[in-house]
């Protein structure tokens, strides 16, 4: 059952005041199994997303190359009838543009191979989305848990365990090994400081970065710019300044003028200003704009899935008494790497209080009422009477000793 | 949430691209029959090769493959323009809005974390290349949980010889932690004798190892030894529940819970336990970054979780106590405390109500009994 909260629809300026008052979920309900599958079903966009964005993209590239091939095809015939060659010349040429023709018919093929591959993996995904349910929920969220752990690796760059992980888990078609890989190749250039991979991929994502009025290009041929100046070749930096920078000229001034002007520095500058330009540090600016502009590309999540669930859970996990000495070892944040993470997090929050029996570990709710001894110390009904049972009528406090008659314990009402 | 939507969705995006393949196809087998005809037409007659080559030109220019490869991806690109949108429609892609950027965790811990997950889900080939590539220190629970898998396997091949040996050398620990572990393992491992019908052995055993239970468990005692007079048709007696895997699989859960603890680990992998929670708060906090979108939010330096996150009862490890009143969690400045009624209420909202002092008695919000402030008991949960 869906919990229909007032607050978010409309104007919620209106709503909420200065002094943001408490926000409470409308009835203190705990949501049906169902509705929180369907909540954690909708956490997975980047899921289906980047497989999409993928196929998009292969289907338009193949595309543009065929449009090219065609055209250059058919220019070819016409050019051919233009003009005036002999019969032999005309055989050969033509004989050229067939073969020409049967090369694009092969590549339509193997491109239309490689997209439909593609489409199925999409399909796949949403295939697995549709399969969970109430039973096999178990099962569901530990291939999840294991899809989280590939991201997470694929991130950090740990593929020979990723691609044994998906393996064994059977999970190749849920993880997005291939499309870390090629993200790592750019990277790993730009991290030998060089740009060509960044510009190749720049170029291939073309219209996307346009559309989405990124500056990432002209980040790359700045830097350029400026290695071109630090080498001291300062004519090449003017020659690539006039081909590559001056188009963003119009648009990004703000950021073109600073760099050109560290021509008239030495890259060993201690003009703040400038010394900032010539620091080897951009080029770890220039990785993080990748990654940035990447995951935006491919509707990724700039941090690891397992880092995000993690803080949430550890939140909605903390509490004081899960720092205590001598804390259940159940509850995850008595395990000290657990603890470590959680410790800048804020705690969880409570709004009804909710009973764990010393004893028996279980709930003290309306079915299983605490019970009370002399002393104040409560403990469950279930387990006092299984005790009392066993111990023809008596009941003894495991915490301090104290013996006394199970009609002398009292009900306490928790709401 | 609607699944069929996206479904739907993708299904007219295949078709479209269905479509566009077939309709660029056509295309090049075109520019492939033209062009072949002009061939043999140019090299197997006398035609003129300059007219024939201004025919397909003109043809060509007539339909105009450009064009019509264009049109072809047109209502492709539309469908493909869509998906995306349903998908931002349907499913939460920003789910990094409720993430705290000023906090960021420690690799080797994370990785530390992993490795002990691979290791005790029993995944030893990974976790040993997990840790080869992350470069990380051996891990200190490696051996404990490969042991572990020894004693679950040999259970897996009915062998509870291992099982046995380690209950007995860590009975004690067992007694403490109130487990009929050793009980479980040797009623099971009577049962395998009685079904290799040995009853003499059987008995004997019976009087070894389960005859130290009789106070605890006599009624399973009895049921076990009365088996024994159905050796041979066991399925066909009242005790047919003897023969199902049930009772190994719950020894097999009550093993590993009991090594884990023994461990100083807990039972359920507290990564999957974490993972799972996170999985239900994310909603939550996510919905709440939603509503308060414009006002300033210390998000990344609050104490407290400013929403309450319902997790479902196997995710409560300690109890807490809300006073129903002021909302507050007790603490030991202001633990719970039980009226004469039997209504708790914290400490610090029983000195309010009743003025600090300066009445003795109030009533109870809930019943309306009269309270009498010092009498109230203070309870430990």
């Amino acid at each position: 059952m869906e919990i229909d909260d007032p607050l978010t629809n409309g104007n919620t300026d209106a709503v909420m005041t200065e002094s943001a008052p408490p926000f409470t979920p409308s009835p203190p309900v705990p949501a049906s199994r169902s509705s929180q599958l369907t909540e954690s079903l909708k956490l997975e966009h980047q899921l289906l997303r980047v497989p999409f964005e993928h196929y998009k993209k292969t289907i338009r590239a193949n595309h543009r190359c065929l449009e090219k091939e065609v055209t250059a095809f058919v220019s070819g015939v016409g050019d051919l009838a233009d003009n005036n060659r002999s019969k032999d010349v005309t055989v050969s040429r033509l004989t050229g543009l067939v073969s020409r023709l049967q090369g694009l018919k092969r590549k339509l093929e193997e491109g239309s191979n490689v997209e439909n591959l593609q489409a199925q993996r999409c399909r796949a995904r949403i295939d697995h989305l549709d399969s969970a349910d109430g039973d096999n929920i178990t099962e569901w969220n530990n291939t999840k848990l294991k899809r989280i752990l590939v991201d997470y690796m694929l991130r950090m760059s740990y593929f020979d365990t990723a691609s044994k992980l998906s393996e064994t888990s059977n999970i190749l078609d849920l993880v997005d090994i291939d499309i870390f890989r090629e993200a790592k190749k750019v990277i790993d250039a730009l991290k030998r400081r060089e740009v060509a991979s960044a510009l190749a991929w720049c170029a291939d994502n073309k219209t996307r970065l346009k559309k989405a009025k990124s500056k990432f290009e002209f980040q790359l041929r700045l830097q350029e710019f400026i290695e071109l100046v630090r080498a001291n070749s300062y004519k090449q930096a003017i020659h690539y300044a006039r081909k590559h920078l001056a188009p963003w000229g119009a648009t990004h001034m703000n950021d073109l003028q600073p760099v050109l002007a560290t021509l008239a520095f030495k890259s060993t500058t201690e003009c703040t200003k400038y010394k900032v330009l010539f620091e080897l540090g951009q080029w770890d600016i220039l990785v993080h704009q990748f990654k940035q502009e990447f995951c935006k590309l491919y509707g990724m999540t700039m941090e690891p899935l397992l880092n995000i669930y993690l803080q949430a859970g550890l939140s909605a996990l903390k509490t004081p008494y899960g720092f205590e000495e001598g804390c259940t070892k159940e509850d995850p944040l008595s395990q000290e790497s657990f603890r470590k993470l959680a410790l800048p997090l804020p705690y969880s929050k409570q709004e009804h209080s909710k009973l764990v029996c010393y004893i028996s570990k279980e709930l003290m709710d309306t079915e299983n009422p605490p019970l009370v001894f002399p002393n104040g110390y409560v403990y469950s009904t279930k387990a006092l009477k299984e005790m009392a049972d066993k111990n023809k009528g008596e009941v003894k406090c495991p915490r301090t000793g104290l013996v006394c008659n199970y009609t002398d314990l009292v009900k306490a009402y928790i709401s | 949430m609607e699944l069929k939507s996206i479904k739907d969705e993708f299904d007219r995006v295949a078709n479209k691209h269905k479509l566009s393949y077939t309709k660029t196809h056509e295309i090049v087998q075109l520019l492939s029959q033209e062009i072949h005809k002009a061939l043999s037409l140019i090299q197997d007659t006398q035609f003129d090769h300059r007219s024939i080559l201004l025919d397909v030109k003109k043809l060509f220019m007539e339909r105009s493959p450009g064009t019509q490869l264009e049109s072809a991806e047109k209502e492709l690109n539309v469908a493909l323009t869509k998906y995306p949108k349903v998908l931002e429609k349907q499913l939460n892609s920003e789910i990094s809005k409720a993430y705290r950027n000023n906090v960021e965790f420690d690799t080797h811990v994370v990785n530390q974390i992993i490795a002990n997950f691979f290791y005790r889900q029993g995944m030893f080939e990974i976790g040993d290349c997990f840790v080869a590539e992350t470069g990380e220190s051996e891990c200190t629970t490696r051996q404990s949980f490969v042991e572990m898998f020894m004693i679950l396997e040999a259970m897996k091949g009915r062998d509870l010889e291992p099982a046995l040996n380690w209950a007995a050398a860590n009975s004690e620990k067992l007694k403490q932690a109130r487990s009929d572990l050793e009980m479980k393992l040797h009623s099971l491992q009577f049962l395998k004798i009685s079904q290799g019908q040995n009853s003499q052995e059987a008995l004997s055993y019976a009087r070894r190892h389960l005859a130290v239970y009789a106070d605890s468990c006599l009624s399973e005692i009895q049921k076990l030894v009365c088996s024994l007079l159905w050796d041979k048709n066991l399925e066909q007696s009242p005790y047919s529940e003897f023969l199902s895997p049930v009772m190994w699989d719950n020894a097999v859960r009550e093993l590993t819970r009991q090594y884990c603890n023994l461990l100083g680990e807990s039972s359920e992998s507290p990564l999957s336990v974490t993972v799972t929670a996170g999985t239900q708060a994310l909603p939550v906090l996510l919905k709440y970054m939603n509503v308060i979108a414009n006002k300033k939010l210390d998000w990344q330096t609050m104490e407290q979780l400013p929403v309450a996150v319902e997790l479902p009862g196997e995710f409560q490890f300690h109890s807490v106590f809300v006073c129903p009143v002021s909302k507050e969690q007790s603490s030991e400045d202001n633990p719970p405390m039980m009226m004469s009624c039997g209504h708790v209420l914290c400490k610090q909202t029983i000195t309010r109500m009743s003025k600090n002092g300066a009445k003795t008695s109030f009533k109870c919000p809930y019943c309306p009994t009269d309270v009498d402030s010092t009498r109230c008991k203070q309870l430990h949960f």
